[in-house]
């Protein structure tokens, strides 16, 4: 009799396995994953840099969008507003539409009107921009 | 002593762990699966704003370019002779990676265009220009 109690309870004590260590790791895990989460929104917009020679010297297919240390912006050669580089781009691409766009920046130019000036010529339809300075 | 053992008001002896158990391991999966490992740049810098901006998941090594030219990236400012070195160690850490330039507005276009061909030169061929999104044009 006294036995077969004592068996009962050892069997009674294992019925499970314990838990405890395991969710102490996996809460010092929770903890740790909270912590190093970064929520970081970053956008963009991905222009290409010239891989080749050829591709950084424009052929007749190729609109050229010049952007001067001077705030100035030329599309084909003719300097117009920020704000019309949208409509040039547009009538450009028309007459044009197999040519991407050569974004040439003087090396003092402001990349912040390169950046606006891209965004303007993607506005304008030319996805397809490559980015280079002017030596 | 041993009918006190079989009675069902003493089983319950404790809270249930189970739900709770659940519901940790449910967070702990999503924070394992939403950590991205951002290599943060480290400083603030004023944005250009654009319309066309596109939101790419895997942009998480920041280089940020300063007014003055200075060139910060995780945390430390950096030689811009050394981004490429820094580049190919971090895209053979981990190779999905790619690289978001955010430049402040009056940075000059010539530390933009050598960051990108640094970056480039290290590996990573997916680069994008930092600006804030602008809704309309």
């Amino acid at each position: 009799m006294r036995r077969r109690r004592n068996r009962d309870e050892t069997q009674d004590a294992q019925h499970g396995i314990d838990l405890a260590p395991m969710l102490d790791f996996v809460l010092n895990l929770l903890i740790f994953f909270i912590i190093t989460a970064i929520f970081v929104k970053e956008y963009g917009l991905e222009i290409n840099r010239p891989a080749s020679y050829e591709q950084s010297n424009p052929d007749g297919s190729t609109i050229t969008v010049g952007v001067f240390g001077n705030g100035e912006i030329a599309v084909d050669g003719r300097v117009v507003d920020l704000r019309a580089v949208r409509a040039n781009i547009e009538r450009a691409h028309a007459a044009k539409p197999q040519g991407g766009v050569l974004l040439v920046a003087d090396p003092d130019a402001k990349s912040g009107l390169v950046i606006e000036t891209a965004d303007q010529v993607r506005l304008g339809g030319v996805w397809d921009i490559t980015f280079t300075t002017a030596e | 002593m041993k009918a006190r053992r079989h009675n069902p008001e003493v089983e319950d002896h404790g809270i249930d762990l189970a739900p709770m158990l659940d519901f940790v391991l449910n967070l702990l999966i999503f924070f394992i699966i939403t950590t991205s490992f951002v290599k943060e740049a480290g400083v603030t810098v004023v944005k250009p704003m654009a319309a066309t901006v596109e939101h790419r998941d895997s942009g998480n090594i920041l280089i940020a370019v300063r007014a003055n030219g200075d060139v910060w990236m995780d945390r430390h400012q950096i030689d811009i002779r050394d981004v490429r070195g820094v580049i190919e160690r971090l895209h053979v850490e981990r190779p999905e990676d790619s690289v978001v330039i955010v430049a402040d507005k009056h940075s000059n276009a010539e530390v933009l265009a050598r960051l990108m061909d640094a970056v480039r030169a290290g590996g990573i061929r997916q680069v994008s220009l930092a600006a804030v999104p602008r809704s309309g044009s």
